[in-house]
Protein backbone atom coordinates (compact mmCIF):
# COMPACT_ATOMS: atom_id res chain seq x y z
CA UNK A 1 0.00 0.00 0.00
CA UNK A 2 2.68 2.41 0.92
CA UNK A 3 5.83 2.81 -1.13
CA UNK A 4 8.66 4.40 0.80
CA UNK A 5 10.36 6.10 -2.17
CA UNK A 6 7.02 7.72 -3.03
CA UNK A 7 7.61 11.43 -2.43
CA UNK A 8 4.99 12.82 -0.07
CA UNK A 9 3.20 15.98 -1.10
CA UNK A 10 3.52 19.00 1.14
CA UNK A 11 0.88 20.57 3.28
CA UNK A 12 -1.19 23.13 1.54
CA UNK A 13 -3.36 25.38 3.61
CA UNK A 14 -7.05 24.71 3.07
CA UNK A 15 -8.98 26.65 0.48
CA UNK A 16 -10.26 29.21 2.96
CA UNK A 17 -7.08 31.15 2.65
CA UNK A 18 -7.48 31.54 -1.06
CA UNK A 19 -11.22 32.06 -0.95
CA UNK A 20 -12.07 34.74 1.58
CA UNK A 21 -15.78 34.14 1.08
CA UNK A 22 -15.51 30.86 2.96
CA UNK A 23 -13.94 32.31 6.06
CA UNK A 24 -15.96 32.86 9.16
CA UNK A 25 -16.52 36.62 9.37
CA UNK A 26 -17.39 36.67 13.08
CA UNK A 27 -14.09 37.87 14.53
CA UNK A 28 -13.83 40.70 12.04
CA UNK A 29 -17.39 41.87 12.59
CA UNK A 30 -17.01 41.69 16.34
CA UNK A 31 -13.78 43.62 16.19
CA UNK A 32 -15.40 46.37 14.17
CA UNK A 33 -18.49 46.40 16.35
CA UNK A 34 -16.33 46.61 19.44
CA UNK A 35 -14.49 49.62 18.10
CA UNK A 36 -17.73 51.34 17.10
CA UNK A 37 -19.23 50.79 20.52
CA UNK A 38 -16.09 52.01 22.30
CA UNK A 39 -16.12 55.19 20.25
CA UNK A 40 -19.81 55.69 21.04
CA UNK A 41 -19.14 55.07 24.69
CA UNK A 42 -16.26 57.54 24.73
CA UNK A 43 -17.91 60.28 22.72
CA UNK A 44 -21.45 60.06 24.01
CA UNK A 45 -20.40 59.03 27.52
CA UNK A 46 -22.67 56.04 27.52
CA UNK A 47 -21.58 53.39 29.98
CA UNK A 48 -23.54 50.56 28.46
CA UNK A 49 -21.85 51.15 25.08
CA UNK A 50 -18.49 50.77 26.69
CA UNK A 51 -19.50 47.53 28.41
CA UNK A 52 -20.86 46.08 25.18
CA UNK A 53 -17.58 47.01 23.53
CA UNK A 54 -15.70 44.97 26.11
CA UNK A 55 -17.95 42.01 25.41
CA UNK A 56 -17.47 42.39 21.65
CA UNK A 57 -13.74 42.37 21.94
CA UNK A 58 -13.85 39.25 24.10
CA UNK A 59 -16.10 37.49 21.58
CA UNK A 60 -13.82 38.53 18.76
CA UNK A 61 -10.86 37.10 20.59
CA UNK A 62 -12.63 33.79 21.27
CA UNK A 63 -13.53 33.36 17.60
CA UNK A 64 -10.25 34.49 16.14
CA UNK A 65 -8.04 32.36 13.93
CA UNK A 66 -4.58 31.57 15.18
CA UNK A 67 -3.08 33.22 12.12
CA UNK A 68 -4.62 36.50 13.05
CA UNK A 69 -2.61 39.37 14.40
CA UNK A 70 -2.66 39.59 18.19
CA UNK A 71 -1.94 43.29 17.92
CA UNK A 72 -5.35 43.89 16.38
CA UNK A 73 -7.06 41.96 19.16
CA UNK A 74 -5.11 43.74 21.86
CA UNK A 75 -5.80 47.16 20.40
CA UNK A 76 -9.54 46.59 20.26
CA UNK A 77 -9.48 45.17 23.78
CA UNK A 78 -7.50 48.12 25.14
CA UNK A 79 -9.80 50.56 23.42
CA UNK A 80 -12.88 49.02 24.99
CA UNK A 81 -11.29 48.93 28.45
CA UNK A 82 -10.29 52.57 28.12
CA UNK A 83 -13.86 53.43 27.08
CA UNK A 84 -15.21 51.82 30.24
CA UNK A 85 -12.62 53.49 32.46
CA UNK A 86 -13.16 56.91 30.91
CA UNK A 87 -16.93 56.65 31.26
CA UNK A 88 -16.56 55.94 34.95
CA UNK A 89 -13.99 58.62 35.56
CA UNK A 90 -16.19 61.22 33.96
CA UNK A 91 -19.33 60.07 35.68
CA UNK A 92 -18.79 57.79 38.66
CA UNK A 93 -22.46 57.08 39.14
CA UNK A 94 -23.52 53.50 38.62
CA UNK A 95 -25.13 52.51 35.38
CA UNK A 96 -28.88 52.69 35.40
CA UNK A 97 -30.76 49.80 33.88
CA UNK A 98 -32.81 50.58 30.78
CA UNK A 99 -36.09 49.52 32.36
CA UNK B 1 -18.12 95.98 60.87
CA UNK B 2 -15.17 93.76 60.09
CA UNK B 3 -16.64 90.97 62.12
CA UNK B 4 -19.86 91.23 60.22
CA UNK B 5 -18.04 90.95 56.95
CA UNK B 6 -16.13 87.91 58.15
CA UNK B 7 -19.36 86.33 59.33
CA UNK B 8 -21.01 86.93 55.97
CA UNK B 9 -17.99 85.48 54.17
CA UNK B 10 -18.10 82.40 56.34
CA UNK B 11 -21.78 81.97 55.61
CA UNK B 12 -21.20 82.57 51.95
CA UNK B 13 -18.82 79.62 51.50
CA UNK B 14 -21.13 76.81 52.61
CA UNK B 15 -24.03 78.55 50.93
CA UNK B 16 -22.22 78.53 47.61
CA UNK B 17 -21.38 74.86 48.14
CA UNK B 18 -25.01 74.02 48.55
CA UNK B 19 -25.91 76.10 45.53
CA UNK B 20 -23.37 74.27 43.43
CA UNK B 21 -24.64 70.94 44.62
CA UNK B 22 -28.28 71.66 44.01
CA UNK B 23 -27.87 73.64 40.84
CA UNK B 24 -30.45 71.54 39.06
CA UNK B 25 -33.17 72.49 41.43
CA UNK B 26 -32.73 76.23 41.41
CA UNK B 27 -35.31 78.59 40.03
CA UNK B 28 -34.85 82.32 39.84
CA UNK B 29 -36.74 82.79 43.05
CA UNK B 30 -34.53 80.48 44.99
CA UNK B 31 -32.52 83.15 46.73
CA UNK B 32 -35.61 84.76 48.19
CA UNK B 33 -37.07 81.50 49.21
CA UNK B 34 -33.86 80.49 50.79
CA UNK B 35 -33.92 83.40 53.11
CA UNK B 36 -37.43 82.64 54.24
CA UNK B 37 -37.32 78.94 54.53
CA UNK B 38 -34.47 76.57 55.03
CA UNK B 39 -36.33 73.82 53.35
CA UNK B 40 -37.46 75.72 50.27
CA UNK B 41 -35.13 73.86 47.98
CA UNK B 42 -36.56 70.58 49.10
CA UNK B 43 -39.97 71.91 48.25
CA UNK B 44 -38.98 72.37 44.64
CA UNK B 45 -37.31 69.05 44.56
CA UNK B 46 -40.27 67.08 45.73
CA UNK B 47 -42.59 68.74 43.23
CA UNK B 48 -40.65 69.14 40.01
CA UNK B 49 -37.48 67.26 39.76
CA UNK B 50 -38.16 63.86 41.15
CA UNK B 51 -37.25 62.22 37.86
CA UNK B 52 -34.11 64.19 37.12
CA UNK B 53 -32.09 63.91 40.25
CA UNK B 54 -29.77 61.12 41.11
CA UNK B 55 -30.82 58.35 43.43
CA UNK B 56 -32.72 59.74 46.40
CA UNK B 57 -33.31 58.17 49.68
CA UNK B 58 -36.92 58.37 50.72
CA UNK B 59 -36.36 58.63 54.37
CA UNK B 60 -39.73 58.59 56.00
CA UNK B 61 -40.22 54.91 56.17
CA UNK B 62 -37.97 53.76 58.94
CA UNK B 63 -37.70 55.24 62.36
CA UNK B 64 -33.99 55.22 62.01
CA UNK B 65 -34.12 57.24 58.89
CA UNK B 66 -36.57 59.75 60.24
CA UNK B 67 -33.90 60.70 62.66
CA UNK B 68 -31.56 61.06 59.71
CA UNK B 69 -34.00 63.42 58.03
CA UNK B 70 -34.13 65.66 60.99
CA UNK B 71 -30.39 65.57 61.39
CA UNK B 72 -29.76 66.20 57.74
CA UNK B 73 -32.43 68.84 57.55
CA UNK B 74 -30.31 70.80 59.93
CA UNK B 75 -27.02 70.10 58.30
CA UNK B 76 -28.07 70.49 54.74
CA UNK B 77 -25.08 72.58 53.90
CA UNK B 78 -22.64 70.06 55.21
CA UNK B 79 -24.37 67.02 53.87
CA UNK B 80 -21.55 65.86 51.66
CA UNK B 81 -19.15 65.77 54.54
CA UNK B 82 -21.42 64.46 57.20
CA UNK B 83 -23.03 61.68 55.22
CA UNK B 84 -20.92 58.98 56.64
CA UNK B 85 -21.24 60.43 60.07
CA UNK B 86 -24.99 60.67 59.98
CA UNK B 87 -25.34 57.09 58.83
CA UNK B 88 -23.17 55.94 61.64
CA UNK B 89 -24.65 58.56 63.93
CA UNK B 90 -28.06 57.02 63.39
CA UNK B 91 -27.49 54.12 65.65
CA UNK B 92 -25.68 56.24 68.18
CA UNK B 93 -28.27 58.97 68.31
CA UNK B 94 -31.24 56.69 68.71
CA UNK B 95 -31.08 56.42 72.48
CA UNK B 96 -30.55 60.18 72.67
CA UNK B 97 -33.36 61.03 70.31
CA UNK B 98 -35.58 62.74 72.76
CA UNK B 99 -32.92 64.58 74.68
CA UNK B 100 -30.63 65.82 71.96
CA UNK B 101 -33.21 67.13 69.62
CA UNK B 102 -35.47 68.83 72.05
CA UNK B 103 -34.55 72.21 70.87
CA UNK B 104 -34.49 71.24 67.26
CA UNK B 105 -37.72 69.43 67.01
CA UNK B 106 -39.71 72.63 66.92
CA UNK B 107 -38.05 73.89 63.82
CA UNK B 108 -38.54 70.85 61.61
CA UNK B 109 -42.05 70.46 63.02
CA UNK B 110 -42.79 74.03 62.23
CA UNK B 111 -41.40 73.74 58.76
CA UNK B 112 -43.19 70.47 58.23
CA UNK B 113 -46.52 71.97 59.16
CA UNK B 114 -45.75 74.85 56.86
CA UNK B 115 -44.88 72.52 53.96
CA UNK B 116 -47.85 70.14 54.35
CA UNK B 117 -45.64 67.69 52.46
CA UNK B 118 -44.50 64.97 54.87
CA UNK B 119 -42.07 63.33 52.47
CA UNK B 120 -38.65 64.89 52.41
CA UNK B 121 -36.44 63.40 49.82
CA UNK B 122 -32.78 63.60 50.41
CA UNK B 123 -30.61 63.82 47.36
CA UNK B 124 -27.56 61.82 48.01
CA UNK B 125 -25.74 61.12 44.78
CA UNK B 126 -25.47 57.41 44.39
CA UNK B 127 -21.75 57.22 44.13
CA UNK B 128 -21.28 58.83 47.47
CA UNK B 129 -23.30 56.21 49.25
CA UNK B 130 -21.07 53.59 50.65
CA UNK B 131 -23.04 50.70 49.31
CA UNK B 132 -22.06 48.26 46.65
CA UNK B 133 -25.71 47.54 45.93
CA UNK B 134 -26.08 50.61 43.80
CA UNK B 135 -23.48 49.22 41.43
CA UNK B 136 -25.39 46.06 40.76
CA UNK B 137 -25.38 46.53 36.98
CA UNK B 138 -21.61 46.76 36.96
CA UNK B 139 -21.30 43.69 39.12
CA UNK B 140 -23.59 41.89 36.70
CA UNK B 141 -21.42 42.90 33.78
CA UNK B 142 -18.23 41.77 35.44
CA UNK B 143 -19.83 38.48 36.42
CA UNK B 144 -20.89 38.00 32.82
CA UNK B 145 -17.35 38.60 31.65
CA UNK B 146 -15.97 36.16 34.18
CA UNK B 147 -18.50 33.58 33.06
CA UNK B 148 -17.40 34.13 29.46
CA UNK B 149 -13.76 33.67 30.35
CA UNK B 150 -14.52 30.50 32.33
CA UNK B 151 -16.47 29.11 29.40
CA UNK B 152 -13.63 29.98 27.06
CA UNK B 153 -11.12 28.03 29.10
CA UNK B 154 -13.41 25.05 29.60
CA UNK B 155 -14.49 24.94 25.95
CA UNK B 156 -10.97 25.27 24.64
CA UNK B 157 -9.78 22.42 26.82
CA UNK B 158 -12.66 20.20 25.83
CA UNK B 159 -12.02 20.72 22.13
CA UNK B 160 -8.36 20.03 22.70
CA UNK B 161 -9.11 16.78 24.50
CA UNK B 162 -11.51 15.66 21.79
CA UNK B 163 -8.99 16.39 19.08
CA UNK B 164 -6.24 14.47 20.77
CA UNK B 165 -8.55 11.59 21.55
CA UNK B 166 -9.43 11.41 17.86
CA UNK B 167 -5.82 11.53 16.85
CA UNK B 168 -4.73 8.86 19.29
CA UNK B 169 -7.43 6.52 18.04
CA UNK B 170 -6.61 7.05 14.40
CA UNK B 171 -2.87 7.41 14.58
CA UNK B 172 -2.08 3.77 13.98
CA UNK B 173 -4.30 3.40 10.96
CA UNK B 174 -2.95 6.58 9.44
CA UNK B 175 0.65 5.75 10.05
CA UNK B 176 0.23 2.36 8.44
CA UNK B 177 -1.26 3.90 5.33
CA UNK B 178 0.64 7.12 4.88
CA UNK B 179 4.31 7.92 4.87
CA UNK B 180 3.83 11.45 6.09
CA UNK B 181 1.42 12.04 8.91
CA UNK B 182 1.19 15.60 10.09
CA UNK B 183 2.83 18.45 8.29
CA UNK B 184 2.35 22.13 8.85
CA UNK B 185 4.20 23.34 5.81
CA UNK B 186 6.86 25.18 7.75
CA UNK B 187 9.73 22.70 7.59
CA UNK B 188 11.90 22.65 4.51
CA UNK B 189 11.88 18.87 4.35
CA UNK B 190 8.83 16.70 4.40
CA UNK B 191 9.07 15.14 7.82
CA UNK B 192 6.17 13.83 9.85
CA UNK B 193 5.38 16.03 12.76
CA UNK B 194 3.03 13.39 14.11
CA UNK B 195 0.88 16.15 15.56
CA UNK B 196 -2.34 17.89 14.77
CA UNK B 197 -2.07 21.39 13.42
CA UNK B 198 -4.27 23.72 15.44
CA UNK B 199 -5.76 26.39 13.25
CA UNK B 200 -8.23 27.72 15.74
CA UNK B 201 -9.67 26.97 19.13
CA UNK B 202 -12.18 24.76 17.33
CA UNK B 203 -10.49 23.65 14.08
CA UNK B 204 -7.65 21.16 13.89
CA UNK B 205 -5.93 20.05 10.67
CA UNK B 206 -3.93 17.00 9.77
CA UNK B 207 -2.18 16.50 6.45
CA UNK B 208 -1.28 12.99 5.44
CA UNK B 209 0.63 12.09 2.35
CA UNK B 210 2.83 9.47 0.84
CA UNK B 211 0.46 6.86 -0.45
CA UNK B 212 -0.16 5.38 -3.85
CA UNK B 213 -3.02 6.90 -5.86
CA UNK B 214 -3.48 10.02 -3.86
CA UNK B 215 -1.53 13.22 -3.69
CA UNK B 216 -2.52 13.74 -0.12
CA UNK B 217 -5.30 13.77 2.41
CA UNK B 218 -6.32 16.73 4.51
CA UNK B 219 -8.34 15.94 7.60
CA UNK B 220 -10.13 18.83 9.29
CA UNK B 221 -11.65 18.36 12.72
CA UNK B 222 -14.31 21.04 12.77
CA UNK B 223 -15.52 21.15 16.32
CA UNK B 224 -18.29 23.30 17.69
CA UNK B 225 -17.26 26.63 19.06
CA UNK B 226 -17.31 25.55 22.66
CA UNK B 227 -15.00 28.38 23.60
CA UNK B 228 -17.54 31.05 22.64
CA UNK B 229 -20.36 31.45 25.15
CA UNK B 230 -22.67 33.01 22.58
CA UNK B 231 -22.29 29.98 20.40
CA UNK B 232 -22.94 27.67 23.33
CA UNK B 233 -26.17 29.51 24.05
CA UNK B 234 -27.17 29.45 20.38
CA UNK B 235 -26.58 25.73 20.27
CA UNK B 236 -29.05 25.26 23.09
CA UNK B 237 -31.68 26.48 20.66
CA UNK B 238 -30.38 24.66 17.64
CA UNK B 239 -28.37 21.48 18.29
CA UNK B 240 -25.41 20.83 16.02
CA UNK B 241 -22.62 18.30 15.94
CA UNK B 242 -18.89 18.30 15.55
CA UNK B 243 -17.76 17.36 12.08
CA UNK B 244 -14.78 15.59 10.64
CA UNK B 245 -14.06 16.60 7.07
CA UNK B 246 -11.65 14.54 4.98
CA UNK B 247 -10.48 15.73 1.59
CA UNK B 248 -8.42 13.33 -0.50
CA UNK B 249 -6.72 14.79 -3.53
CA UNK B 250 -6.23 12.13 -6.16
CA UNK B 251 -3.52 11.95 -8.77
CA UNK B 252 -4.73 12.73 -12.26
CA UNK B 253 -4.07 9.29 -13.60
CA UNK B 254 -5.63 7.48 -10.70
CA UNK B 255 -9.23 8.50 -11.09
CA UNK B 256 -11.62 8.36 -13.99
CA UNK B 257 -13.96 11.19 -14.93
CA UNK B 258 -17.18 11.11 -12.96
CA UNK B 259 -19.11 13.05 -10.36
CA UNK B 260 -20.93 11.18 -7.64
CA UNK B 261 -22.28 11.94 -4.17
CA UNK B 262 -24.12 10.09 -1.45
CA UNK B 263 -25.34 11.38 1.89
CA UNK B 264 -28.28 12.64 3.88
CA UNK B 265 -30.96 14.21 1.76
CA UNK B 266 -30.64 17.56 3.47
CA UNK B 267 -26.89 17.64 2.98
CA UNK B 268 -27.15 16.68 -0.68
CA UNK B 269 -29.75 19.33 -1.43
CA UNK B 270 -27.51 21.92 0.13
CA UNK B 271 -24.41 20.67 -1.67
CA UNK B 272 -26.18 20.59 -4.97
CA UNK B 273 -26.90 24.26 -4.62
CA UNK B 274 -23.52 25.23 -3.26
CA UNK B 275 -20.97 23.09 -5.03
CA UNK B 276 -19.87 24.06 -8.51
CA UNK B 277 -19.42 20.53 -9.83
CA UNK B 278 -22.52 18.96 -8.33
CA UNK B 279 -24.73 21.73 -9.65
CA UNK B 280 -23.34 21.44 -13.17
CA UNK B 281 -23.02 17.70 -13.62
CA UNK B 282 -25.72 16.24 -11.39
CA UNK B 283 -28.83 18.03 -12.48
CA UNK B 284 -31.40 15.56 -11.11
CA UNK B 285 -32.70 15.68 -7.57
CA UNK B 286 -31.12 13.33 -5.06
CA UNK B 287 -32.50 9.84 -5.57
CA UNK B 288 -33.28 7.35 -2.88
CA UNK B 289 -30.74 4.63 -2.36
CA UNK B 290 -33.29 2.03 -1.38
CA UNK B 291 -32.60 0.18 -4.60
CA UNK B 292 -29.17 -0.69 -3.32
CA UNK B 293 -30.27 -1.44 0.17
CA UNK B 294 -29.34 1.89 1.68
CA UNK B 295 -31.42 3.24 4.55
CA UNK B 296 -34.02 5.92 3.81
CA UNK B 297 -31.98 8.63 5.37
CA UNK B 298 -29.40 8.44 2.60
CA UNK B 299 -29.80 9.66 -0.96
CA UNK B 300 -27.63 9.56 -4.09
CA UNK B 301 -26.62 12.23 -6.57
CA UNK B 302 -24.88 10.95 -9.63
CA UNK B 303 -23.77 12.03 -13.07
CA UNK B 304 -24.97 8.80 -14.66
CA UNK B 305 -26.44 5.51 -13.60
CA UNK B 306 -23.34 3.58 -14.49
CA UNK B 307 -21.33 5.44 -11.89
CA UNK B 308 -23.84 4.61 -9.20
CA UNK B 309 -23.78 0.98 -10.21
CA UNK B 310 -20.05 0.92 -10.07
CA UNK B 311 -19.74 2.70 -6.76
CA UNK B 312 -22.38 0.77 -4.88
CA UNK B 313 -20.55 -2.48 -4.36
CA UNK B 314 -21.16 -4.74 -1.40
CA UNK B 315 -18.52 -3.34 0.86
CA UNK B 316 -19.50 0.26 0.24
CA UNK B 317 -23.13 -0.55 0.93
CA UNK B 318 -22.07 -2.25 4.12
CA UNK B 319 -20.17 0.83 5.25
CA UNK B 320 -22.98 3.17 4.34
CA UNK B 321 -25.69 1.15 6.04
CA UNK B 322 -23.82 0.53 9.25
CA UNK B 323 -22.60 4.05 9.77
CA UNK B 324 -25.46 5.95 8.18
CA UNK B 325 -26.02 8.06 11.30
CA UNK B 326 -22.47 9.34 11.20
CA UNK B 327 -22.29 10.10 7.48
CA UNK B 328 -23.21 13.59 6.38
CA UNK B 329 -21.97 13.45 2.80
CA UNK B 330 -19.52 11.62 0.56
CA UNK B 331 -18.52 13.20 -2.73
CA UNK B 332 -16.31 11.77 -5.48
CA UNK B 333 -15.57 14.24 -8.23
CA UNK B 334 -13.03 14.79 -10.94
CA UNK B 335 -14.26 18.34 -11.47
CA UNK B 336 -14.06 19.46 -7.89
CA UNK B 337 -13.41 23.14 -7.49
CA UNK B 338 -15.08 23.89 -4.24
CA UNK B 339 -18.21 25.93 -3.68
CA UNK B 340 -19.56 28.26 -6.32
CA UNK B 341 -17.67 31.47 -6.27
CA UNK B 342 -19.70 34.64 -6.16
CA UNK B 343 -17.80 36.68 -8.71
CA UNK B 344 -18.66 40.02 -10.16
CA UNK B 345 -19.77 40.01 -13.75
CA UNK B 346 -16.66 41.47 -15.23
CA UNK B 347 -14.31 39.03 -13.60
CA UNK B 348 -15.53 35.65 -14.78
CA UNK B 349 -13.13 34.96 -17.61
CA UNK B 350 -11.74 31.57 -16.71
CA UNK B 351 -13.18 28.33 -15.45
CA UNK B 352 -12.10 27.65 -11.88
CA UNK B 353 -9.36 25.09 -11.49
CA UNK B 354 -10.52 21.58 -10.83
CA UNK B 355 -8.86 18.76 -8.98
CA UNK B 356 -9.80 15.12 -8.71
CA UNK B 357 -11.06 14.86 -5.18
CA UNK B 358 -12.84 12.60 -2.76
CA UNK B 359 -14.61 14.59 -0.05
CA UNK B 360 -16.05 13.02 3.09
CA UNK B 361 -18.00 14.78 5.83
CA UNK B 362 -18.79 12.82 8.97
CA UNK B 363 -20.81 13.86 12.01
CA UNK B 364 -19.38 13.00 15.37
CA UNK B 365 -22.00 11.15 17.44
CA UNK B 366 -23.40 12.87 20.48
CA UNK B 367 -24.64 16.02 18.67
CA UNK B 368 -22.61 18.39 20.76
CA UNK B 369 -22.30 16.44 23.97
CA UNK B 370 -19.41 14.34 22.78
CA UNK B 371 -16.90 12.71 24.99
CA UNK B 372 -13.42 11.58 23.96
CA UNK B 373 -14.65 8.00 23.87
CA UNK B 374 -16.96 8.78 20.97
CA UNK B 375 -13.95 9.30 18.79
CA UNK B 376 -13.34 5.58 18.66
CA UNK B 377 -16.57 5.07 16.82
CA UNK B 378 -15.19 7.08 13.92
CA UNK B 379 -12.37 4.65 13.25
CA UNK B 380 -14.34 2.41 10.88
CA UNK B 381 -15.16 5.50 8.85
CA UNK B 382 -11.49 6.08 8.25
CA UNK B 383 -11.28 2.54 6.94
CA UNK B 384 -14.09 3.45 4.58
CA UNK B 385 -12.06 6.39 3.36
CA UNK B 386 -9.04 4.23 2.65
CA UNK B 387 -11.22 1.70 0.89
CA UNK B 388 -12.76 4.44 -1.23
CA UNK B 389 -9.35 5.67 -2.32
CA UNK B 390 -8.47 2.25 -3.62
CA UNK B 391 -11.88 1.85 -5.16
CA UNK B 392 -11.71 5.16 -6.97
CA UNK B 393 -8.44 4.06 -8.47
CA UNK B 394 -9.82 0.76 -9.63
CA UNK B 395 -13.14 1.97 -11.00
CA UNK B 396 -13.09 2.78 -14.68
CA UNK B 397 -15.99 3.77 -16.88
CA UNK B 398 -16.73 1.66 -19.91
CA UNK B 399 -16.63 3.16 -23.38
CA UNK B 400 -20.21 4.41 -23.34
CA UNK B 401 -19.83 5.93 -19.98
CA UNK B 402 -16.62 7.65 -20.98
CA UNK B 403 -18.27 9.13 -24.04
CA UNK B 404 -21.15 10.45 -21.98
CA UNK B 405 -18.78 11.90 -19.45
CA UNK B 406 -16.71 13.63 -22.10
CA UNK B 407 -19.82 15.02 -23.70
CA UNK B 408 -20.99 16.40 -20.39
CA UNK B 409 -17.74 18.11 -19.73
CA UNK B 410 -17.62 19.60 -23.20
CA UNK B 411 -21.17 20.88 -22.74
CA UNK B 412 -20.32 22.55 -19.46
CA UNK B 413 -17.28 24.19 -20.95
CA UNK B 414 -19.24 25.44 -23.92
CA UNK B 415 -21.91 26.93 -21.70
CA UNK B 416 -19.30 28.66 -19.71
CA UNK B 417 -17.62 30.07 -22.80
CA UNK B 418 -20.93 31.34 -24.14
CA UNK B 419 -21.66 33.08 -20.90
CA UNK B 420 -18.34 34.73 -20.82
CA UNK B 421 -18.16 35.41 -24.53
CA UNK B 422 -19.40 38.90 -24.14
CA UNK B 423 -17.00 39.58 -21.31
CA UNK B 424 -14.06 38.16 -23.21
CA UNK B 425 -14.89 40.25 -26.23
CA UNK B 426 -15.02 43.34 -24.11
CA UNK B 427 -11.75 42.44 -22.51
CA UNK B 428 -10.09 41.94 -25.90
CA UNK B 429 -11.53 45.20 -27.17
CA UNK B 430 -10.26 47.16 -24.23
CA UNK B 431 -6.83 45.59 -24.65
CA UNK B 432 -6.70 46.68 -28.29
CA UNK B 433 -7.71 50.19 -27.37
CA UNK B 434 -5.03 50.30 -24.73
CA UNK B 435 -2.43 49.34 -27.30
CA UNK B 436 -3.56 52.05 -29.70
CA UNK B 437 -3.49 54.63 -26.98
CA UNK B 438 -0.02 53.59 -25.95
CA UNK B 439 1.14 53.88 -29.56
CA UNK B 440 -0.35 57.32 -29.96
CA UNK B 441 1.22 58.49 -26.77
CA UNK B 442 4.59 57.28 -27.93
CA UNK B 443 4.19 59.16 -31.18
CA UNK B 444 3.18 62.31 -29.38
CA UNK B 445 6.04 62.08 -26.98
CA UNK B 446 8.61 61.78 -29.71
CA UNK B 447 10.37 65.11 -29.89
CA UNK B 448 12.09 64.58 -33.15
CA UNK B 449 9.58 65.57 -35.88
CA UNK B 450 11.18 63.23 -38.37
CA UNK B 451 10.74 60.24 -36.13
CA UNK B 452 7.22 61.33 -35.41
CA UNK B 453 6.30 61.37 -39.03
CA UNK B 454 7.82 57.96 -39.58
CA UNK B 455 6.03 56.41 -36.64
CA UNK B 456 2.74 57.90 -37.77
CA UNK B 457 3.20 56.47 -41.21
CA UNK B 458 4.02 53.06 -39.78
CA UNK B 459 0.85 53.13 -37.65
CA UNK B 460 -1.25 54.13 -40.67
CA UNK B 461 0.17 51.31 -42.71
CA UNK B 462 -0.60 48.82 -39.95
CA UNK B 463 -4.17 49.98 -39.72
CA UNK B 464 -4.63 49.73 -43.48
CA UNK B 465 -3.34 46.17 -43.44
CA UNK B 466 -5.78 45.24 -40.71
CA UNK B 467 -8.69 46.71 -42.66
CA UNK B 468 -7.68 44.74 -45.75
CA UNK B 469 -7.50 41.53 -43.75
CA UNK B 470 -10.97 42.10 -42.39
CA UNK B 471 -12.35 42.74 -45.83
CA UNK B 472 -10.77 39.54 -47.10
CA UNK B 473 -12.34 37.58 -44.29
CA UNK B 474 -15.77 39.03 -44.95
CA UNK B 475 -15.45 38.13 -48.62
CA UNK B 476 -14.46 34.60 -47.75
CA UNK B 477 -17.41 34.20 -45.41
CA UNK B 478 -19.74 35.49 -48.08
CA UNK B 479 -18.32 33.06 -50.63
CA UNK B 480 -18.68 30.17 -48.22
CA UNK B 481 -22.23 31.15 -47.41
CA UNK B 482 -23.07 31.15 -51.06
Amino acid sequence: LREPPFPPGRYKPPATETNPALEDPTPDYMNLLGMVFSMCGLMLKLKWCAWIAVYCSFISFANSRSSEDTKQMMSSFMLSISAVVMSYLQNPQPMSPPW
Amino acid sequence: MKNLYIFIAVLFIPWSFSLAKYDEFEDGDDIMEYDDNDFAEFEDVSEDTVTESPQKIITTEDDEEEATVELEGQDENQEDFDDADTQEGDTESEPYDDEEFEGYEEKPDASHSKNKDPITIVNVPAHLQNSWESYYMEILMVTGLLAYIMNYIIGKNKNNRLAHAWFNTHRELLESNFALVGDDGTNKEATSTGKLNQENEHIYNLWCSGRVCCEGMLIQLKFLKRQDLLNVLARMMRPASDQVQIKVTMNDEDMDTYVFAVGTRKALVRLQKEMQDLSEFCSDKPKSGAKYGLPDSLAILSEMGEVTEGMMDAKMIHFLTHYADKIDSVQFSDQFSGPKLMQEEGQLTKLPETKKTLLFTFNVPGSGNTSPKDMESLLPLMSMVIYSIDKAKKFRLNREGKQKADKNRARVEENFLKLTHVQRQEAAQSRREEKKRAEKERIMNEEDPEKQRRLEEAALRREQKKLEKKQMKMKQIKVKAM
